[in-house]
C-alpha cells in the first residue's frame, strides 16, 4: 500500500458534474480533489486487497451476523447497545423473519503488508455513505488513467459495488421501492439518488421522497404523500434516530420493510465492538474494547479510543496515547454510552491519515474506498481519494 | 457512459448510471399498487334521513355521526384560491366563497358539502368525514347524477351502481388520512451537526 501522484485528469470537474458528483465540493471545501499539482491515489498490491481486505470483510459482516442472531434474543445485550425497549421486539422480528440487508462499510485502520492485520474500528452498517464517489466516480477514474496511458494497462481496482448493488436490489428489494433521506442534505440526497438508480436498473419502480412527506396510514403502513402504501422502504436515517422520533411506535405494527432493516441497529452501534472482541479475543481482525462502564477497560491502559455509541463522522471521538489528548472531535453525539477501544492509529502517509471503507453488499466484502484526513480521527472534512491495484 | 473490461478484475465490469447522469436526481411516482393496500366498506350519504333511511346504521349513530361531519366541515374542508379552481375539481354550482364557512376561509374558495361517509359497521372505528362532489371539468350546473366524491384531503369514494346506492368498498386511505412529518425530528436535533452538506449518513 503505497500513497502515489498520479496526476489531475483533464476535465475531472465537467466529468463530475456530467456523472452527477454535485458534491465533490462540500460546503465550499473539497472532498474529491485532483486540483492539487498532483493528485493522489492509494496503490494495492493484488495480495493486499485479497488476502488483508477482502476475506476479512467477509468474514467480520459474518461474524456480525452471528452476533446478531443472539443479540436479538438476549435483553442484556440489546439494554447495552442502548436500543431501546419498546423497539426491541422491532429489532428481534425483522431478524427472525429474515428481512434482507442492502450494504453497509466496515471501516478498517490498514497501512499495508508487513504493517500486521487490518483492524476493525467500526461498523457503519445502517446509513454509510461516500458509496457512489466509491463505486462510480473511483472506477471511472481508473478507467480514465487507463485510456491516458497513466496506469499499466493490468491495473484494477476492487470495485465490484455498482454490480453487486443492482444484483442485490434484484434478490430483496421486491418490485416497487420508495428511497427517503433529507432532502436538503446534498450527500445524502446523492448517496440516495445513486442508490435509486441501482435499484431502477434492478428492476424496481421507484420513487425519492424526503423524510417528511413519509406518512403513516391509520393501515399502520407507511405512505407517500399521494397516501400509497410504501411496500419497502429505503431510509439513509439512522434507526436510533427512527426509533426516537414520533413515528417509531408504529414500527411495530408497520407492513412496511425496511432496508436497511431495523436488526442493522445492532451493528451500526459502537456497542457492537466491545461484543465482538468479546466473543473473539484472538481475532487478527479486532482491536481488544470494552463499554466505559466496565471496569476491564483499564487493561487498555494510557492509550484508547472513546467512542459514544451512536455517532457519525468520527464526531465526539477522544483520541488518547500515553495518557495524553492526541486529538478529540466535539460533536453533537455526546449523550449516551461510551466504549473504549484500543488505540490503532491509521498508517500515516506524506502526513495524511488514510481510512479504509470496506464495502459490504449482501454479504460479501465487494471493494473499498478511502478517505484521508489531515487529522488522526476521519471527520466529515476527510478527502474521498481514489485507490489502484497495480500489477505485482 | 459505460466501459468494459475483461471479466477476472475485481472491479466492475461496466458502471452505467440511468437517471443520475445528465438528469440529475429525479422522483418518479412509479409504483401505485401495492397488494397490502387495504379497503373497507363505507356508507355515503347525503344527510342523517338517508341514512335513517337506508337502515344499516341506527337512528342515533346517524345523527351523531352527521353532526361529527358537519362540525368538522368549516375547517377541514378543502381550500381553492378561485372559484374556477374550485369548480374545477368539485363541479360548476358547487362551490361558495370560503367567507362564509369559516373565518380560516376567508378569501378562498371552498367546495359545499355534499353528505358524509360512514363506516358500514360501527366496529370499524372509523371516523365520519364530510365529502364533496367530485366533478372534475365538469361544465353546466345541471349535473345530478353521483357516484364520486372526495374526501377533505382527496380521497377518492365513488359508491356502486353509478352513485344510485350509498355503499362503497374504498381504499381505507380514502377515508382515514395519514400524518405526516413523524420521522426526521430526532436528526433535525442535532442541528449543530448541520444540514449543509451532512445529513444522517457517515
Amino acid at each position: 500500500m503505497r500513497r502515489i501522484a498520479i496526476g489531475e485528469r483533464p476535465g475531472w470537474r465537467a466529468s463530475a458534474r456530467a456523472n452527477g458528483f454535485t458534491f465533490h465540493t462540500l460546503d465550499g471545501a473539497p472532498y474529491w480533489d485532483e486540483s492539487h499539482a498532483y493528485a493522489y491515489a492509494y496503490a494495492f498490491t493484488l495480495g493486499e486487497i485479497e488476502r488483508d481486505i477482502e476475506a476479512p470483510g467477509t468474514e467480520l459482516h459474518a461474524l456480525c451476523l452471528a452476533f446478531v442472531a443472539d443479540a436479538v434474543e438476549d435483553a442484556r445485550i440489546l439494554a447495552s447497545l442502548a436500543i431501546p425497549e419498546a423497539m426491541w421486539d422491532v429489532v428481534r422480528t425483522s431478524w427472525r423473519r429474515g428481512d434482507p440487508s442492502l450494504y453497509g462499510r466496515l471501516d478498517l485502520a490498514y497501512g499495508g503488508e508487513g504493517t500486521g492485520p487490518a483492524k476493525l474500528l467500526e461498523y457503519n452498517a445502517d446509513t454509510p455513505t461516500a458509496l457512489y464517489e466509491s463505486a462510480v466516480f473511483q472506477w471511472l477514474w481508473l478507467e480514465d488513467l487507463l485510456r491516458l496511458g497513466r496506469v499499466p494497462a493490468s491495473s484494477d481496482q476492487f470495485n465490484a459495488v455498482h454490480e453487486r448493488l443492482i444484483e442485490r436490489f434484484r434478490a430483496v428489494g421486491g418490485t416497487c421501492l420508495a428511497l427517503a433521506a433529507y432532502a436538503d442534505a446534498p450527500e445524502d440526497r446523492g448517496t440516495v439518488a445513486y442508490l435509486e438508480d441501482c435499484a431502477r436498473q434492478a428492476g424496481l419502480a421507484t420513487r425519492f421522497l424526503d423524510l417528511g412527506d413519509i406518512g403513516l396510514a391509520a393501515s399502520g403502513a407507511f405512505v407517500d404523500r399521494t397516501e400509497a402504501p410504501i411496500a419497502t422502504l429505503f431510509k439513509l436515517y439512522p434507526w436510533e434516530w427512527a426509533f426516537a422520533d414520533a413515528f417509531g411506535e408504529a414500527l411495530a405494527a408497520t407492513p412496511t420493510r425496511f432496508l436497511e432493516p431495523p436488526w442493522k441497529a445492532v451493528l451500526s452501534n459502537k456497542g457492537l465492538l466491545p461484543h465482538l472482541y468479546a466473543r473473539e479475543p484472538g481475532h487478527p481482525n479486532l482491536l481488544p474494547a470494552y463499554f466505559e462502564d466496565d471496569p476491564q477497560k483499564a487493561r487498555l491502559g494510557t492509550s484508547f479510543v472513546k467512542k459514544p455509541l451512536f455517532s457519525r463522522e468520527g464526531a465526539n471521538v477522544l483520541m488518547v496515547r500515553d495518557g495524553a489528548v492526541l486529538a478529540q472531535d466535539h460533536g453533537t453525539y455526546g449523550a449516551g454510552g461510551h466504549v473504549r477501544q484500543a488505540l490503532a492509529e491509521l498508517p500515516c502517509f506524506d502526513g495524511r491519515h488514510a481510512l479504509v471503507g470496506a464495502w459490504i453488499v449482501g454479504d460479501a466484502c465487494v471493494g473499498i474506498g478511502l478517505r484521508e484526513a489531515a487529522g488522526p480521527i476521519t471527520t466529515d472534512a476527510a478527502l474521498f481519494v481514489p485507490h489502484v491495484i497495480l500489477p505485482g | 457512459m459505460a466501459s468494459s473490461i475483461e471479466r477476472s478484475s475485481k472491479r466492475s465490469t461496466t458502471v452505467a448510471l440511468v437517471l443520475v447522469a445528465g438528469a440529475g436526481a429525479t422522483a418518479l411516482a412509479l409504483g401505485r399498487y401495492d397488494p397490502s393496500q387495504r379497503e373497507e366498506d363505507v356508507l355515503v350519504y347525503g344527510g342523517p334521513d338517508a341514512c335513517i333511511r337506508g337502515g344499516i346504521r341506527t337512528e342515533t349513530d346517524c345523527r351523531s355521526t352527521y353532526a361529527t361531519a358537519l362540525a368538522a366541515y368549516p375547517e377541514a374542508a378543502p381550500r381553492y384560491l378561485s372559484l374556477a379552481d374550485c369548480e374545477g375539481h368539485h363541479g360548476t354550482g358547487h362551490c361558495v366563497d370560503g367567507t362564509a364557512v369559516a373565518t380560516s376561509a376567508a378569501g378562498r374558495f371552498v367546495p359545499m358539502l355534499a353528505g358524509y361517509v360512514i363506516g358500514r359497521r360501527i366496529e370499524q372505528a372509523l371516523a365520519p368525514q364530510p365529502v364533496y362532489d367530485h366533478r372534475p371539468g365538469q361544465a353546466g350546473a345541471a349535473y345530478s347524477g353521483s357516484g364520486g366524491y372526495r374526501t377533505s384531503w382527496g380521497g377518492r369514494v365513488v359508491t356502486g351502481s353509478g352513485g344510485a346506492s350509498s355503499r362503497a368498498r374504498v381504499a381505507s386511505s380514502a377515508v382515514r388520512p395519514a400524518a405526516f412529518g413523524g420521522f426526521g425530528a430526532t436528526g433535525r436535533g442535532f442541528a449543530s451537526h448541520g444540514m449543509a452538506g451532512h445529513g444522517s449518513g457517515g
